[in-house]
Parts: C-alpha cells; structure tokens; sequence
C-alpha cells in the first residue's frame, strides 16, 4: 500500500511539472479572432441580415448555447420558428443548457480551452465574475446589434457593453400581519431583525450588491436613509458605523459616506436568515405564520403564489412601494448576452442575441412577468396592473412599478450591480464579508 | 543488456504470463484504472497551483497564468485560514465520526435484534429499514427541518411540531452538527445493519453457549465474544461510512453545517484553485482510511464464521412482551424514518403553494390540488413557477431518461469491471500486481463522492467533456467499481480452484467457463455487484452535481428544485425515484435471489 502511495505522489508530481511544461507559451501578438471578426460585420446588420446568415451558417446544425436561466430554451424555440418561416426547409435547432451553480464559468472556460469547442453563446449572470473571468480575460465577445443600439430609450452606454438583455430587481418584503413596520432600510438591520435571504456564496450576485453598496452614490442613500431615522435607532447603529470607519482605511475604500455602506453590510451579514432560493422567502412570508419577517428576494416570485386559506398576496408589502419608505429598496442584476470567442456559429449566435433583445416575442420569456426589464424599453410589457382582478386592484403588491421607478432616486433607489466596480472591490470586500459571516457562523454554534 | 538466452526465457515467462486470461485481465485493468483513477487526481493536483484568471491567486501573485504556490499558502496561513480551511475540516472529521457512531449503533442493534432474537415482525422491519438508503440523502434532512423548524428558534416558518403542538427545540436539534449526524447515521444505518447482520447470521452460538456454561456475565459474553466476531463487519462499516459522511454535501447544505464539502461549493466562486485543496485533503483521508483498513485487517487476528463445522444459532428470547415491545418501537422509528418521508412527499404534490397546508388548519380539503401533476397548459397563470405538470414536464422524464442511462451503463461497465478484477485478483492472490489493482480499484470509494466529483470535474473539463453523459459514466463506474470488485472478490475467493482446472483439462475456452461455471455458481453475489451500482446510481447527487447541467439527470434537477422551493416537484420526483427503486430491488430480488440488502459487502 505504500507503494501504492508512492506511486500515485510520484505519478502526480510528474503530472503537474508536465502539465506545468506545457502551458508556458510565449505570448503571440493579439489577432482578432473569427468570432470577432463575424461581430464587427454583425453589428452593421439588420435583424433580417442575421437571420439570413444564420440560416446558410447553422441549418442541419445544433447550436449549443448555456446560460443562468432556463428560458432561454423558450427564447431559442421562438428563434428557431423566426427562421423556419424564412426558410421552411431550414433544420437547424438550439440546445441549451443551465449549468449548476458557478460552473458556468469554469465550462465556458474549458471549452475556450479544449480542442473543440461547443458553446457558441452565453447568457450570464454575475458581473463581477464576467469582468474578472471573461471580459478581462477576452473569452467573452460582445455584439451590439444595430437595431437595439437605435432602439428609443435604450441607453448603450450603461447596458451596451456587456450587452443586457434584462435587469432584474431582489426588492425588501416584509409580512404585514403583525405590528412590525419597515419603513427605512435601516429597519432591515435593526436589532431584531432576520432578514430571509439567499446566502451570499451560494448566489453570488448577493455578494454583487454588498459591494456596490460602498460605492458613493449607493453609501449615500444609506447615509440618508441613516439622517431619517428617529434618535434612539441612530445612537443604535452608530457604533458600529463609527468601527466601520476603521474598517473603511483597511479596504481601501475612501468614499465620504462609506462606512454608512459598510455598518449596513456588516450588520446584514450578521443577521440574515440564510435560504437556498427566492422561492422558499417568497413561500414564507406570504403564509400567515410569518408574522413580521422580512426579506429580501427576486420581485416576480409573488407571481406564482396561489391565494389559499394561509397564503396570500396580500400577507406582503413591497417595502419600496410604502409612500413614506426612506431608503433603497433592494437591488438589481443582470442578465448579458455574450458570445463565446471560440463560437463555432457565431453569425446564429449573434442573430439569436439580435433576436432576444430587439423583439417582443425573444424577450417574451422574460418579459411576460413582473421584475424583469429588457434595457431595450420598446419590448418591455406593461406589468403596472398585475395584481389587478377583473378590472380591480387586489394584489397591490403585484402591480410593477417599473424599472425607471425602481432605479430612481426618488423610487425604489435599486442598487444596480456595475461589473467594474465590482470587479475592483471584491478581493478586499469578500474576505471582509467572509470573515463577518464566518464569525456569525461559529458565534451560532 | 539481455543475452539471447535470458531475452528468450524473458520472452518465455511473458508468454506463459499472458496466456492465463486473468492475468491479460490484470495487466489491461490495472492500466485501465490507473488512468481513470490517478489521471483525475492528477488533474486536481495540478489545478491548486495553477492560476486562476479571476481569482485570489491571480489577485495575490499578479499574474494571470502560469503556476503559484498561493492557492496553499493563503488557504492554510490567511486570513481567512480559520474560516477556509480548520473550522470544516473539524466539522467534517466530527459529522464523519458521529455518523459512523450513530449507524454502527443504530444498525448494530438493529441487526443484532434481527439475527440473534426472536423479536416479532422481523420481515416488515428488515425490508422497511434500508428504505433511507434508497432515498437521497437529504430527504432526510428536509423531513428534519419540516419537522423541528420553528419561527422562534430557526427563523422562518413553523415546522410541524411547533405549529401544531407549539414545541420550539433548540438551535442545535434544529441545525448544525447534531441533526446533521443523525440525518446521516440513519442514511447509513443500513449499512451497518447489512455487513454486522450478516456475521451475526453465521456466527455460531457454541461459543456464546461454552461462555454461558462457564456462568460468564451476559456482558462479558457481549464485550469479550459477541463484538470481537463482529469487529471486521464494524470496520468495514467505517470504513464505507466515513468516507461518504465526509464528502456529503446536500445533507450540511440543507442543515447549515460548514463542512468541507460545503466550502468547497462556496470557494469555488474566487478561491478555485484552494477549494481544489480542499478536496485533495478529503482524499487525503480516504487514503489514511484505507491504509488503517489494511493495518487493522492485516494482523494475524482470526475473524472466521463461516468453518464449515457444523454450528448452531440461538435466538435470545426477549420475553413475551419485549418481542413485541421492542418490534413496536422499531416500527414507530422506521415509520418516522421510512414512510413519513413517503407520506409527506406524497401529500406535498397536492398542495396548493409548498409547504402550505393550510387544508389541516382550515378543514377545507377543497384546497388541494392535482395541478403539479397534471397541468399541461397556461403554466404562468396556475401557480406553477413556469412549469408544467410533472406528468407532461418533458425536462423531469428526459431527465429521468438520462438517469437510468445513466445507471444502466454504470452498472454494466461498473458490474463487469469489477468482476473481472475479482476474479483475476483471487486468481493472483499473492502477486503485487493483484494488491496493486484490488487497491487502486477500491480507492475511489474511501475518496469522498465531492472529492472524485471535483476531480472529475476538472479533469473533464480540460478534455472538453464536460456536461456529457459519458463524464458522468465515467465518474460513476470509477466510484462504483469497487461495489462489484468487493462483491465478485468475496465469492471469488469462496470458489475452490479446482473446479476451474477441471475444466481448463478439459480444454474448455476461458468464456465457456466463465459463463457455464464461475458465474452461474456466484450469481448471487455477481449479481449484487451489478445491481448496486445501478440502484446508488440512480439517487446520486454528490458525486454528479459538479459534472453536469442541472436537468440532464433526474437528481440533481431534485435537487434544484428542493433548492428552489418547489417541493412539489422535488417530492414528485423523489417519490417516483423510490417507487422505481423499491420495484427495481423487487423485481431483482423475485428473478435473481440478489437484492440490496443481501449486497453490501457481500453476504
């Protein structure tokens, strides 16, 4: 059996120096790949252009595309009908898939690296991620299609580059069938609050919004929020904001009004009730017996619950929608549409892309319900009278206010996650969050 | 430099080895599972010193290719060494020790009330006891959280026994280490309950009864005559548990235990290459396991049973009363254990919204529903989170397809493997070669299921086979070769010599005496060797969760839907993954004599 040992260390160590030997390339000068090349023709394109061209690229081929959410299988159906009635004779079809957790990236990434490659496009979640893994890194290719940079309302600036196809907004629910009231962000962090959320490493985008929250703009709502609060509740968190002071010279972050933005995060890591998934918040709060809690979940959830004898609609409130809320009330993340640079259809790749963010029936899947919103304005549906029965308003709750009201400083003041940013901050915030979380961890046992 | 005649008796003896088909088996095998084995490890290996664009380590050591040393030294001197490394692995060694306690007792007794006293209702109890390791784990455990949740203590919503009778248990029943263990222990219980029962079976009582004689106390007879016999059975029993105990992910994912399997899933966000680490340390144990497995067994020490003297077992008489007392308390703990997860699953699927049942508190029956089932249509204005019936929902059957793809191939490959190394190793009982093999054959399943998921993981992600069903074969005939290997080596070893020379001078072909002798005479056990890779196979989710997209296998879509709050679905699925089972063991059991718990570790 030592042997045995021995052999498998000496086998491996040789391994690794071989593997070691074999990645050490000497850099070659940057050649645009094909891929690339097809984009910058792409995006002088129609819509129609780029059905032709993937109808002659991909009929009698299968076109792999993954990405964080399942309807992009929908979306690929409708797309795949859009060129069947151009052609009928064409036979080309889309297989998606939706990798578990974080393997996105890791897959995406071996198949860039292996000899032949399968993905063609992606539709992908985590800013931070896909600035450190893959826009810095170029295994991601962005597409612009012409028509929605010409699109009315679509700001190509803020959403252009990684191309979005929709934001969607984590918002603060509470159960309103007790006394507890929230009526400012703080009360979300108050002492005997328990926020139900999804748990920071397990969704990452979580840990998106920690950290976009130090930024000014975002700190700044906080400081606000923090100057509306009654006395009692600002001699409260302010020891901790003034720790979060120190903190602040640690982590490098200097913004006026940051260690508002870090007492809050140290205090919601500290006292959030970490779930598996939106769908068990939702479930909760609305039952009767979760009188008082509170959370902090996908919006459109609410969509699917059924009115019971213990479940309703109305058990929540949108703490955002109250008229004399202070504060954010929740944040937004993204959804973008890349190529892979290795894509093997890169025209059908950038047609279905065109595709999903230029028309209504591609942003269908997404766009049917409350929560999500296309950065093309023109194919959003009106989601404003949701919780509307038979001409009444009985589900307020469900009735969207829409992204311009969400993001706005005098609405929802989403905090929406920047890929950038992000990207700069995590290394430094992340062990400082993991740390916090980790204390809480071993303080519960 | 060989001379002519050395080369030619060189070129003799190899002749000579290689005209004996098992040891052809022996060389192709022990090549075939050095690859598959060691190139995975390898793969791992390399994958901690490498740099990973987005990473800590590209972040510590400023490069953003090429190999480091960071990934182990922030892992074990950062700042957040406590947190990455220690705190799991001491969690983990503690989850692995107390699940092995707890199985060991729980399925010790079990067995030793089924096989040496005449406790009543043996049959119902035998048969309904393995029923947890049919389920997926963390059934278990997301009956434990239904059960003992409550508002006051854990957050969230009332479990059944706060709700219903205002009970509030304590912080540590609810989460954490204790339920953790004790979901687990009784996962694994059958285990324990199939390798001790089976020498409690054979064991004869003359020796009990010389003991008995000589007026030793029932104590004594217990701790110096019974648990010696049953030594081998314990540590084989640890020997399959720890291993699974440690690498188990959804069970402290379910229950909030920081262990080392559900660090690695958070880590590999940033910290790849450390997470990689991770895993290698779970191996590392694996390895120690193994090599304690063959110090302990090794000795001189004699664990015989079965001598072929005649013997006799006597059952212990419990008294009129305690035959059935004690059977009536075992039936109140399986029914807890094995059919109220069966009920809740069922009853799950007919209710309006998960977790909603508000029909007990309303009387109102008219609230439940057939819509999980059978709606086909108009999935966005049912309540149906964008799904369509289980009945119709395409992605649960192709996934259930894809399973049982998936299961049959593992257990033909898996089943034939490791018969041919059962029987080439007991042909070479003594050669280095035949040790070298048995190990590396059996390795991969003292490595923790997270362990050799990873592993495979990364190894199929630089072949470019990721997300295909030929990595997850790949992955589950390597980890379950050894089901079959043990099995065929077992009866193997039982099969006298002589009756294959027989027919070897009857010049009958080395396939004529496989499929007419060797085979038929251990069909039962051979049998076991195929039928329970397939059965692990088909509620496996460690193992293939890292190496495949969520709706390509019918557990891990399980699985996604248990973490997104549908538990219609989840106990849809699982409940048909255990009928389907439960038939399967049936039908193998009525056709072949095999069953499961006739299996493990081979009886």
């Amino acid at each position: 059996m030592k042997k045995l040992v021995a052999i498998i260390l000496t086998i491996t160590l040789i391994g690794t120096m071989l593997i070691g030997c074999g990645t050490s390339q000497s850099k070659k000068p940057q050649e645009k790949s094909e891929t690339a090349k097809v984009i910058e023709q792409a995006e002088k394109m129609t819509l129609q252009e780029l059905y032709q061209k993937a109808i002659e690229e991909s009929n009698g081929k299968i076109m792999y595309g993954i990405g964080n959410s399942s309807r992009g299988a929908t979306a690929a159906t409708g797309f795949i009908e859009e060129l069947k009635k151009i052609d009928s004779s064409y036979n080309g079809t889309i297989e998606w898939s939706q990798p578990k957790s974080n393997s996105i990236f890791t897959l995406l990434n071996a198949d860039i690296m292996s000899a032949s490659h399968n993905y063609s496009m992606t539709l992908i979640q985590d800013g931070n991620q896909i600035q450190s893994k893959m826009l810095d890194t170029g295994n991601l290719l962005n597409f612009i299609p012409k028509e929605w940079a010409e699109a009315e309302g679509v700001n190509a600036e803020d959403t252009g580059n990684p191309l979005t196809l929709q934001t969607l907004n984590k918002v603060f629910l509470f159960n309103n069938l007790g006394d507890k009231t929230y009526k400012n962000c703080w009360d979300f962090v108050d002492k005997d609050a328990s926020p139900l959320f999804m748990g920071v490493d397990s969704e990452p985008v979580g840990k998106n919004f920690l950290y976009m929250l130090t930024k000014d703009e975002y700190a700044t709502y906080l400081k606000e929020a923090f100057d509306a609060l009654d006395s009692t509740k600002q001699a409260y968190f302010q020891p901790v904001i003034e720790e979060a002071a120190k903190d602040a010279e640690g982590l490098g972050l200097s913004g006026e009004n940051v260690k508002y933005a870090l007492a809050w995060i140290k205090l919601w890591c500290k006292q959030y009730n970490e779930q598996t998934d939106d769908g068990p918040i939702c479930n909760e709060l609305v039952s009767t017996s979760a009188v008082g809690e509170s959370g902090l979940l996908v919006y459109s959830k609410l969509r699917s619950v059924e009115e019971s004898g213990t479940i309703s609609v109305n058990n929540v409130t949108v703490a955002a929608y109250q008229d004399d809320y202070v504060g954010i009330g929740g944040y937004a993340y993204r959804h973008y549409l890349q190529l892979v640079k290795t894509s093997p259809l890169p025209w059908t790749a950038c047609a279905f892309i065109a595709y999903m963010v230029t028309t209504e029936d591609g942003f269908y899947a997404w766009g049917k319900d409350m929560g999500g919103y296309s950065a093309n304005p023109t194919i959003n549906q009106d989601h404003s009278k949701d919780g509307y029965v038979d001409g009444v308003d009985t589900y307020p709750a469900k009735n969207d206010r829409g992204f311009d009201w969400w993001v706005g400083k005098d609405g929802g003041q989403l905090v929406v996650e920047d890929p950038k940013y992000c990207a700069d901050v995590s290394f430094n915030m992340s062990d400082w969050i993991d740390v916090i979380i980790g204390n809480k961890e071993a303080a519960n046992k | 430099m060989y001379k002519p005649c050395n080369r030619r008796r060189f070129l003799n003896r190899l002749k000579t080895f290689f005209s004996k088909p098992q040891n052809v088996i022996l060389v192709v095998l022990g090549i075939v599972l050095s690859v598959t084995t060691i190139a995975p490890i390898i793969s791992i290996f390399a994958d901690t010193f490498s740099i990973h664009v987005g990473s800590i380590d590209a972040h510590l050591s400023g490069k953003t290719s090429g190999y480091t040393l960071m990934n182990w030294i922030d892992l074990f001197t950062g700042t957040l060494s406590r947190e990455n490394v220690w705190r799991p692995l001491r969690n983990t060694l503690f989850l692995a020790v107390f699940t092995c306690l707890g199985a060991i007792l729980f399925g010790g007794v079990f067995a030793y009330l089924v096989t040496r006293t005449n406790m009543k209702f043996k049959k119902y109890l035998s048969s309904i006891f393995i029923f947890p390791y049919i389920m997926p784990q963390w059934t278990l455990a997301v009956v434990w959280q239904n059960l003992f949740n409550s508002h006051a203590v854990t957050g969230g919503s009332d479990g059944i026994l706060a709700s219903l009778f205002n009970i509030n248990m304590p912080a540590w029943w609810c989460k954490g280490l204790f339920p953790c263990s004790v979901v687990l222990a009784l996962h694994y219980a059958p285990f324990a309950y199939i390798m001790i029962g089976g020498i409690f079976r054979n064991m004869d009582a003359n020796l009990e009864e010389a003991a008995v004689i000589l007026n030793t106390s029932k104590w004594k007879i217990f701790g110096r005559i019974t648990l010696p016999m049953v030594t081998p059975a314990i540590l084989s029993t640890i020997l399959l548990v720890f291993g699974s105990a440690m690498g188990s992910y959804p069970v402290p994912h379910y229950l909030n235990l920081v262990t080392l399997s559900t660090k690695y899933v958070g880590m590999n966000v940033n910290r790849a290459g450390q997470a990689s680490i991770l895993a290698i340390i779970m191996m590392v144990f694996g390895v120690a396991i193994l090599l304690m497995n063959q110090a302990t067994t090794s000795g001189r020490k004699s664990y015989t049973t079965v001598t072929g003297k005649s013997g006799q077992t006597s059952k212990v008489n419990l008294g009129k009363t305690g035959r059935y007392l004690i059977a009536v308390i075992f039936i109140i703990l399986t029914t807890f254990t094995s059919i109220y997860p069966i009920i809740s699953f069922a009853l799950e699927t007919f209710l309006p919204n998960p977790g909603d049942y508000s029909f007990l508190t309303t009387g109102n029956f008219s609230n439940l529903t057939l819509k999980w089932w059978i709606t086909s249509e108009n999935i966005t204005e049912s309540g149906m989170y964008g799904q369509l019936g289980i009945l119709y929902n395409s992605t649960i059957w192709n996934a259930f397809k894809g399973t049982l793809f998936v299961a049959v191939v593992c257990s033909l490959v898996a089943g034939t493997l490791g018969t041919l190394v059962g029987y080439s190793v007991s042909k070479n009982r003594k050669s280095r070669a035949a040790g070298y093999v048995n190990a590396i054959a059996f390795l991969p399943y003292l490595i923790p299921s997270l362990a050799v998921g990873v592993s495979f993981f990364i190894f199929g992600s630089a072949l470019g086979i990721y997300n295909t069903y030929l990595l997850v074969i790949l992955a589950g005939t390597v980890k379950y070769i050894p089901f079959a290997s043990r099995s065929a080596l077992n009866s193997m070893l039982q099969l006298s010599g002589e009756i294959e020379e027989a027919a070897i001078i009857q010049n009958i072909p080395w396939f004529k005496r496989m499929f007419r002798i060797i085979i038929p005479i251990q069909k039962s056990s051979i049998l076991s060797g195929y039928l329970l890779p397939f059965m692990t196979c088909l509620r496996e989710l460690t193992l293939f969760m890292l190496l495949c997209s969520q709706n390509k296998l019918v557990t891990t879509l399980l699985d996604y839907f248990d973490e997104m709050g549908l538990y219609a679905f989840s106990s849809g699925i699982n409940l048909i993954l255990i009928v389907f089972i439960i038939i399967c063991n049936g039908v193998v059991n009525k056709v072949t004599g095999a069953s499961l718990d006739k299996g493990i570790g081979g009886n």
